[in-house]
């Protein structure tokens, strides 16, 4: 906690401006400022820089119309949203009432109604992720864009992923790969807010975007479109992942890629 | 599930108040006004999404950061930014540990504004970054352990880099000024 003849060492002096001594370390610190005039100097002088700080870090205000762009998408989202519970809750409590002959009808279209709601709220739900997957095999075409381990060995690739994701994965050897089909490289990336890992192939001419993620039970996942913006998305899960690819190729071919990335999973 | 308090409170209860801090945050990442805003506008989609995941125990400042930052990662900006490694964070051996302030240092003037908005701007991003979520936004250093995804250690350390920086430059820019 302190250094040389006693003082606060860097790291105590930090936390205790920033709040984050423990109880004992705090009041050892404060017994020690009290008698030591150089460590009390050196605390006031770190307030003022943090508080200096904390002013000029408040820096880049939007705009008038970017908060009130902000403002009404933040609204109607969440609008949106309270409006599919509102319908899920009322058609959940009209099953413990008491239903008159009178009620079937409107008791049908509330059920169509949500059916209807649902059904284009996956729709939007597959399509946005559908966006983010595209966006992110685009971002991997752009020229300069360098994958950030880059080799066609699946030795080197998977054990760079060690201690950079949750989870773990099997990739297959070079000749266990479809005709022209070879590693890249990866990249560690985020889809639908979760850590991936992002395997880069390529088949033949064409570049491939593998997303692997940890499989939820989320069916959103696994009913995205097959195309998107000219792009064919496979998808397939296992016991413990959820497998994306998206590419330009041959849908045959790019199903291939997935089913050897499949049977890799097995392969233990 | 939110937990009881944020149960009764809605998500735009919860979110609006952070606009400006999300947008102030996301600007400092890309350094690009419109590139600021999509990211604000991606993170609340996201984050409305997946609110019925949100850990009651959890901080929700620190959640939607967590998403704010993910988001921006995964921007093409936040792509072409995560192929600089930097050394610093790999550079405890050598590492200029912040020393103790001389009695010059402790005098430094704080009231030239653009001098420290200065100082900011050449900090080094990871630096800043965790400088910024500290200072301005006042998040603990666990929370920001998670939004960054790195040790509580290595939070404490960038803090004491990035304050021994600006330091540095601060003293630098007022010698030159005498």
């Amino acid at each position: 906690m302190t250094q040389g003849i006693g003082h606060l060492d860097p790291g105590t002096l930090n936390a205790f401006i920033d709040g984050e001594l423990p109880a004992g370390e705090l009041q050892e610190a404060q017994r020690h400022l009290n008698g030591c005039h150089s460590c009390a100097l050196r605390v006031l002088s770190a307030t003022q820089l943090k508080a200096a700080t904390a002013h000029a870090g408040h820096r880049f205000s939007p705009t008038a119309e970017t908060l009130a762009r902000l403002t009404a998408q933040l609204h109607s989202r969440s609008e949106t949203q309270k409006t599919a519970r509102s319908y899920s809750i009322g058609s959940m409590s009209i099953g413990r009432m008491s239903i008159g002959p009178m009620a079937w009808a409107a008791l049908a279209a509330a059920v169509l109604l949500v059916v209807s709601f649902l059904g284009w709220r996956q729709i939007h739900q597959t399509n946005t992720l559908a966006a983010e997957l595209v966006d992110q095999h685009l971002a991997t075409l752009a020229s300069g864009a360098t994958p950030q381990v880059i080799s066609t060995d699946r030795h080197t690739v998977k054990p760079w992923f060690q201690g950079r994701l949750p989870f773990s994965f099997n990739l297959p050897d070079a000749v266990a790969l479809p005709p022209d089909t070879s590693l890249r490289g990866a990249d560690l990336t985020y889809f639908n807010g979760e850590p991936a890992a992002l395997l880069l192939f390529s088949i033949h001419k064409h570049q491939v975007s593998v997303f692997l993620t940890q499989r939820v039970n989320d069916p959103i996942l696994t009913a995205l479109p097959s195309t998107h913006e000219g792009f064919t998305i496979e998808s397939a899960t296992t016991r413990e992942l959820c497998i994306l690819a998206v590419s330009d190729v041959n849908p045959a071919d790019l199903d291939l890629l997935v089913a050897s990335l499949v049977r890799a999973q097995s392969n233990s | 599930m939110p937990s009881t308090a944020t149960q009764s409170a809605s998500f735009e209860e919860l979110a609006l108040p952070l606009l400006v801090s999300l947008y102030n945050h996301a600007f400092w990442l890309a350094r690009n006004r419109a590139e600021a805003e999509d990211i604000v506008q991606e993170t609340l989609s996201k984050a409305l999404r997946a609110f019925d995941s949100f850990q009651a125990s959890t901080n929700f400042k620190a959640w939607i950061f967590c998403i704010l930052r993910n988001t921006f990662l995964t921007s093409r900006t936040g792509i072409a930014a995560s192929r600089t490694v930097f050394l610093e964070d790999y550079a405890s051996a050598f590492e200029i540990v912040a020393a103790d302030p001389s009695p010059e240092e402790i005098v430094i003037r704080l009231d030239d504004q653009e001098t420290l908005q200065a100082a900011l701007d050449q900090l080094q991003p990871l630096l800043r970054e965790a400088l910024l979520l500290c200072d301005v936004e006042e998040i603990k250093y666990k929370d920001i352990a998670a939004i960054l995804g790195v040790p509580i250690g290595t939070v404490m350390s960038r803090i004491s880099r990035a304050r021994h920086a600006l330091r540095q430059h601060l003293i630098l820019q007022h010698g030159k000024s005498q």
